[in-house]
């Protein structure tokens, strides 16, 4: 594997920041610090967009204009030099309008320009307030952003004419404007939402869209405020998402939901994949607001990390999806894979719960095909055992909330006690891929000690030879960190096992005949297990 | 720390409004989709909230029964949302109106949804706002 730098450090590229805006705007006292949007560099003057198909303004300003012509504002890092560049665009999420969130983002617009990326942030401000439903508004702004970029690529006289790669786009979105991304990538393949067109036509003269959107990012993101007609929001694009355990304002881990419903098995088709990774990162003592370098602390001092450092968590694993995503750097998806891939440039004593899912992937056993017993999914086939462990598949509440994802419940008693799966090897074309995968995740319940990390052996087999891990030498399974309030979230940790390690303890990929969980490290425990898989 | 406690309502107001152009496409199209011809009367439901709590990102799901209101709006003495059908008062007149964070949990606010006045003289619409419409909420 090639040596990986640290994805928050500076890269060699010079880029300026600029300022877009559209016309200027009389915005009151309370509001002036919008007034920098008057002045915007003069190449980057901006129109107005009408939104009033889908979100009213927010309350609690007021603001110089109507939904039906809310400006186009921003600030953006463009490299200098030739192009084309790839484009990430943050917006923020809901917070007191008075206080502009935009430039929260500059941090990491900053660092992504410096490594040859135009990063933009936008203002969606004017939709703040105490307001609900209105996240499908915020992704039509994200989208028209994205369209003025855009335009501008496409005008023979603009600054940034062929200099925006439009195939290699990048979506951020944080807490609100997390969801709104979610809803924009989804967006972005329709001709209509809610009977309003996207096809540039009236009455709202919306769209088209239809960008080549490379991944969404969901910074503690909130789910369903927004629920379009034809069900929950499934992201159809790659998808990252990163949440902290301390978060005190979306402090139920909503966004895990939307986790959950991408990329999902097909069950007519399990062996068939929709081509899209998903991964997740939860981080320890990151809370909400620190993620934006304006918005205040909401949490007491001492409770979360320094904010200095959960900025820096993530420059490191938002640079490294960006480094993957937009720039090819391929390698840098081993920080998504594992996040110990990056033990060295994340803070010092961080702890983190990772999730990664392959768009290449054969199941094992993902548990969706109903709340009977543990079975082996189809096509492969098989038999589970279960020795001694309680296992029972549970509609169980990871995180709190409305749970769609049937989970594998594990408790055991006693050393010793295993979960065995018995394979037909010719079901099970194990050499076809890299590693052997599972999540697992450890409860408050009482037979897990507290504080102390849950552990088993992975005991895989081809006949006359078997290979047992520890779990523990993949990862840690971390006891939950406590939250600020509610009940504490179960995370799952995926375990990546390389198939190559199984062949240098003598295992044959093409004769894999068992994998079993063997509860011989702890003495009790509860687990919860889940999407067992080989897979990339 | 403690978790968010639900809004307090103080009152419960609906008045008749003046459509906006979104207002106006939106029932057209709702007019269409249930083969009824729905008057261009947008209703406005005042929620007075006292105090308001502070602008986060978690929400306060505004429930009328077991209908969630898809989207409510700020205003000076609380939220508002709209109604394009009046049949959803007919249907949910004197039903109570709830708050959920989750959709599990609901925290009943003691308010109940009024019937709305003659619409005789329309207020300035706040424009495009929630549409509950017969039994269902709806985009």
């Amino acid at each position: 594997m090639a040596i990986l730098n640290n994805p928050a450090l500076a890269g060699a590229a010079q880029f300026d920041t600029i300022i877009y805006g559209a016309s200027p705007l009389a915005y009151p006292a309370p509001l002036i610090q919008y007034a920098i949007y008057n002045t915007p560099d003069p190449a980057y003057v901006t129109g107005r967009i009408n939104v009033s198909a889908f979100a009213n303004l927010g309350g609690g300003a007021a603001w110089p204009f109507l939904n039906t012509n809310v400006p186009l504002n921003g600030h953006v890092c463009i490299p200098r030099g030739r192009g084309p560049f790839p484009l990430a665009m943050f917006a923020h999420g809901n917070h007191n309008p008075l206080e502009n969130s935009t430039p929260g983002y500059l941090y990491l617009c900053q660092l992504l320009a410096s490594h040859g990326i135009i990063a933009a942030t936008i203002d969606v401000n004017f939709l703040n307030g105490f307001n609900f439903g209105e996240n499908d508004g915020r992704a039509i702004v994200h989208l028209e952003h994205l369209k003025q970029f855009r335009t501008w690529n496409n005008t023979a006289t603009h600054p940034l004419h062929g200099k925006v790669d439009l195939n290699r786009i990048l979506i951020v979105g944080h807490s609100r404007g997390g969801e709104g991304v979610g809803h924009a990538s989804f967006f972005n393949r329709l001709a209509s939402v809610g009977g309003v067109t996207l096809d540039g036509s009236g009455p709202f003269l919306l769209g088209p869209y239809r960008f080549g959107l490379t991944a969404v990012a969901a910074i503690a993101p909130t789910d369903r405020q927004f629920t379009p007609v034809s069900g929950p929001t499934v992201v159809p694009d790659h998808y990252y998402i990163i949440h902290g355990s301390k978060d005190s304002d979306v402090f139920d881990f909503q966004g895990y939901h939307t986790y959950e419903r991408a990329h999902v098995v097909d069950l007519a088709n399990p062996t068939v994949s929709d081509g899209k990774f998903k991964a997740m990162l939860w981080v320890h003592k990151a809370n909400h607001n620190q993620f934006n370098s304006i918005w205040a602390s909401e949490t007491p001092v001492g409770v979360a990390m320094p904010r200095a450092s959960q900025e820096e968590v993530a420059k490191v694993h938002l640079g490294a999806l960006a480094q993957a995503v937009l720039l090819d750097r391929a390698e840098y998806l081993e920080v998504l894979r594992d996040h110990g891939a990056a033990v060295a440039w994340d803070p010092a004593g961080t702890e983190f719960v990772s999730q990664y899912q392959d768009p290449e992937r054969v199941f094992v056993q993902h548990n969706q095909e109903g709340l009977g017993a543990p079975i082996v999914s189809l096509p492969v086939q098989g038999t589970v055992a279960a020795d001694g462990v309680v296992a029972a598949r549970q509609l169980t509440a990871l995180v709190a909330g409305v749970t769609t994802t049937i989970t594998l419940r594990l408790a055991w008693s006693a050393l010793g006690a295993r979960l065995l799966l018995r394979v037909d090897p010719s079901t099970l074309p194990a050499e076809r891929y890299k590693t052997l995968t599972l999540r697992v995740g450890q409860s408050t319940e009482a037979n897990n000690a507290a504080n102390r990390d849950q552990d088993f052996t992975l005991e895989v087999s081809s006949g006359s030879h078997t290979a047992a891990i520890p779990a523990s030498c993949l990862h840690r399974l971390l006891y939950p960190d406590p939250p600020p309030f509610g009940p504490a979230k179960i995370m799952m940790q995926t375990l990546r096992l390389p198939i190559e390690r199984l062949v240098d303890c003598g295992v044959d990929p093409t004769d894999l005949r068992s994998i079993a969980l063997v509860f011989d490290r702890r003495s009790t425990g509860t687990l919860y297990v889940g999407d067992l898989q080989c897979s990339n | 720390m403690q978790p968010p406690a639900p809004p307090k309502i103080t009152a419960v107001e609906v008045e008749a409004a003046q459509p906006t152009e979104a207002d106006s496409v939106a029932i057209a199209r709702l007019s269409a989709e249930t083969s009824r011809s729905l008057p261009q009367i947008p209703y406005t439901v005042k929620v007075r909230i006292k105090p308001k709590p502070p602008v986060t990102s978690m929400a306060w799901a505004l429930y009328v029964d077991d209908v969630l209101i898809p989207k409510y709006w700020e205003y000076e003495d609380g939220i508002y949302f709209t109604v394009l059908d009046p049949q959803f008062f007919s249907d949910h007149k004197g039903k109570p109106l709830r708050f959920s964070q989750n959709g599990v949990d609901f925290f009943d606010t003691g308010m109940k949804l009024p019937a709305p006045t003659a619409p005789t003289a329309p207020s300035k619409s706040k424009g495009k706002a929630a549409r509950p419409s017969k039994g269902r909420a709806r985009r």
